[in-house]
């Protein structure tokens, strides 16, 4: 029936102009918010820039007026020289942690050093901007490291802890990476081919046998490591094809309870040394 | 085998230059040594393709085989494709344990439960570079072989890159399945174009030479004197001016070699700012005005403008920014006060 088309359509239209209408409002309100939020920020930093400077002018009027009750002022200029040996003490400190970092008045660049077993591994880089609040500027973290989760959570909150824990996802990353590849550099005869292995090196599996034991590789390891912190395995599963004799299946569980509590290329160190 | 399969497999070596044909051949891994041996790589091509097709026919090749030799070409000769990047996001905080396995499984679900004709094949290269191959079909044609799309995936990143076949209508499929594949609930494209795939990944996985200040403990050196020109005889006369744009240049370029780019593009909506007696347009519109930037090497020409005299340092963050921003498409609008919003300022 055409007259009942046209009602069809004029409502359909309206319906579209509607949900038009309605995406620009959203839209504005949007930008409205962002720039509501800018502009908090940067109040909030012109007050606490205010409360810094009052406590200033306090502290200097306490000065005067204090004067005759200090014993022996220490000279400013030991006073300085005290701070900056602090300061100096304090960041190498920190480097022998592996963080380090160097302030500029724009921005602050941290450098996270990795190693594992006492072998030196893998620089990152972070470029954090200091005003109107802070926020990374620039970076050379991996994508597959979570950094955006990491930084939501703690960035603005305690900075400290932020760089912690971004430090021992590096750590235990570049870890499971190293003993990945001692493995593969020292064992490549007991392992079929290549392990399979993602990214982050959270989620090994491989087909290996013991050299001169038997030709095939009746042994298929998986790994999976569930803490991003940690380079050791969570999870090991080592298994045997159904119709393994007895001693092969009880081997690949003795196995399975070595590469749960050992690093992997250690825990096959064991095994050769056991043969 | 198919006679399709087998035309398929001649014009795929037909492509290769000659004395590419064995190592490509060596690295499909479908022939063996000894049946190799037995080819003859100083014919002309055309025979070459001929005998090729010939031992595929004996070892029984189907589409399958045929399409792992065509991404072995198309892993080599990359730099021959245009290649987009594509970023995905997801809200959840949950762990990733990539299974290349799971992955392989969800996405060749994904499309199939979409259009039955397509095929799908995965290889894998080191560095968790997973290569995917789609040829599209529709549901009344098998697929078009010769125009099939290629994904270049990264375990564990949110980052896709993709060279789409001209047959763009199935790219959101393409994206569908992928966000199925990898547990991400949305991708969106990313203004950032090239053909040089593995300048693309530096950009966003972060590995070009970034010079980032940090911390040493010993004292810095002492700056390095000059070495004095052997001739006393020729004095810089702008010496300090040098040594200032080069400070600068490394400031922003760094060491390292640059990423390749071909070009950049910067789409203007700005207003044209003119002599107000001189009233050029009626209408107070934005004046509408594309810029692209072409080089084969765009970032390594735009590092050495400033040492040649070509440009003032610093060079404009809009240029510099690129590598940084991972995008080399830009819509720069006019400034509406100090809040940038959502376009480009610099």
């Amino acid at each position: 029936d055409f007259r009942a088309f046209p009602g069809v359509l004029a409502h359909l239209e309206m319906l579209e102009a509607r949900a038009r209408r309605e995406a620009v409002q959203q839209e504005e309100k949007e930008k409205w918010e962002e720039k509501l939020a800018f502009l908090k920020a940067r109040a909030q930093e012109l007050r606490l820039l205010r409360d810094e400077l009052r406590d200033k002018v306090e502290q200097q009027e306490k000065v005067q007026l204090g004067k005759e009750g200090i014993l022996s002022d220490p000279s400013p200029r030991a006073v300085l020289e005290w701070k900056i040996r602090s300061l100096q003490n304090l960041l190498q400190v920190f480097h022998l942690t592996g963080i380090s970092g160097k302030l500029s008045n724009r921005s602050a660049c941290f450098s996270i050093h990795t190693a594992y077993e006492g072998f030196s591994l893998d620089s990152f880089h972070l470029e954090l901007l200091l005003r109107p609040g802070l926020r990374i500027q620039r970076h050379s973290i991996p994508a597959f490291i979570p950094l955006e989760q990491i930084s939501r959570k703690l960035l603005h909150s305690d900075l400290r802890s932020f760089l912690d824990l971004l430090s021992r996802h590096l750590n235990a990353f570049v870890g499971r990476r190293h003993q990945l590849e001692l493995l593969q550099e020292h064992f490549s005869d007991w392992i079929q081919g290549t392990p399979q292995r993602n990214s982050l090196c959270n989620l090994l599996s491989f087909q290996y046998h013991i050299p001169g034991k038997s030709r095939s590789f009746p042994f298929q390891a998986r790994l999976l490591y569930g803490d991003p912190c940690r380079s050791l395995p969570t999870e090991v599963t080592v298994s045997c094809s159904p119709d393994a004799p007895a001693p092969l299946a009880e081997a690949a569980s003795a196995h399975s309870e070595l590469l749960r509590n050992t690093a992997l290329h250690r825990a096959f160190h064991s095994l050769k040394s056991m043969e | 085998m198919d006679e399709t399969v087998a035309e398929y497999i001649r014009r795929t070596v037909l492509k290769m230059p000659r004395n590419e044909i064995k190592m490509m051949l060596q690295k499909w891994g479908f022939l063996s040594e000894a049946q190799l041996q037995t080819l003859n790589f100083h014919q002309i091509k055309d025979n070459i393709s001929q005998d090729v097709v010939q031992l595929c026919e004996v070892n029984s090749a189907d589409i399958k085989q045929a399409a792992v030799l065509d991404i072995i070409y198309n892993h080599i000769y990359q730099h021959k494709r245009m290649w987009s990047v594509y970023q995905m996001k997801k809200p959840g905080e949950e762990l990733e344990y990539f299974d290349i396995t799971d992955f392989k499984k969800k996405f060749k679900g994904r499309l199939r439960s979409a259009l039955k004709n397509v095929t799908i094949t995965f290889k894998e290269y080191e560095d968790n570079e997973i290569w995917i191959r789609v040829a599209w079909g529709t549901p009344y044609k098998k697929p078009n072989q010769y125009k099939p799309s290629y994904v270049v995936y990264h375990s564990q990143t949110p980052y896709v890159f993709i060279s789409a076949s001209v047959l763009k209508s199935n790219l959101p499929l393409l994206c569908q399945a992928l966000i199925v594949a990898s547990n991400y609930h949305d991708i969106r494209e990313m203004e950032l174009r090239s053909h040089s795939l593995n300048s693309l990944q530096d950009i966003v996985f972060k590995r070009y030479s970034q010079n980032f200040q940090t911390y040493s403990p010993k004292p810095p050196q002492g700056r390095n004197a000059e070495a004095e020109s052997a001739d006393l005889r020729i004095v810089q006369e702008n010496k300090s001016e040098k040594e200032r744009i080069h400070r600068l240049n490394w400031e922003v370029f760094g060491d390292g070699p640059q990423p390749k780019l071909e070009f950049a593009q910067y789409m203007l909506e700005t207003m044209f700012k003119r002599d107000p007696k001189m009233d050029v347009l009626d209408k107070k519109e934005p004046f509408r005005c594309l810029v692209k930037f072409s080089s084969p090497h765009l970032l390594e020409s735009l590092k050495s403008l400033a040492p040649a005299g070509m440009a003032d340092a610093p060079l404009s963050p809009l240029l510099t920014c690129i590598p940084q921003k991972a995008r080399n498409y830009f819509k720069i609008r006019e400034k509406k006060g100090f809040f940038p919003g959502s376009f480009v300022s610099p």
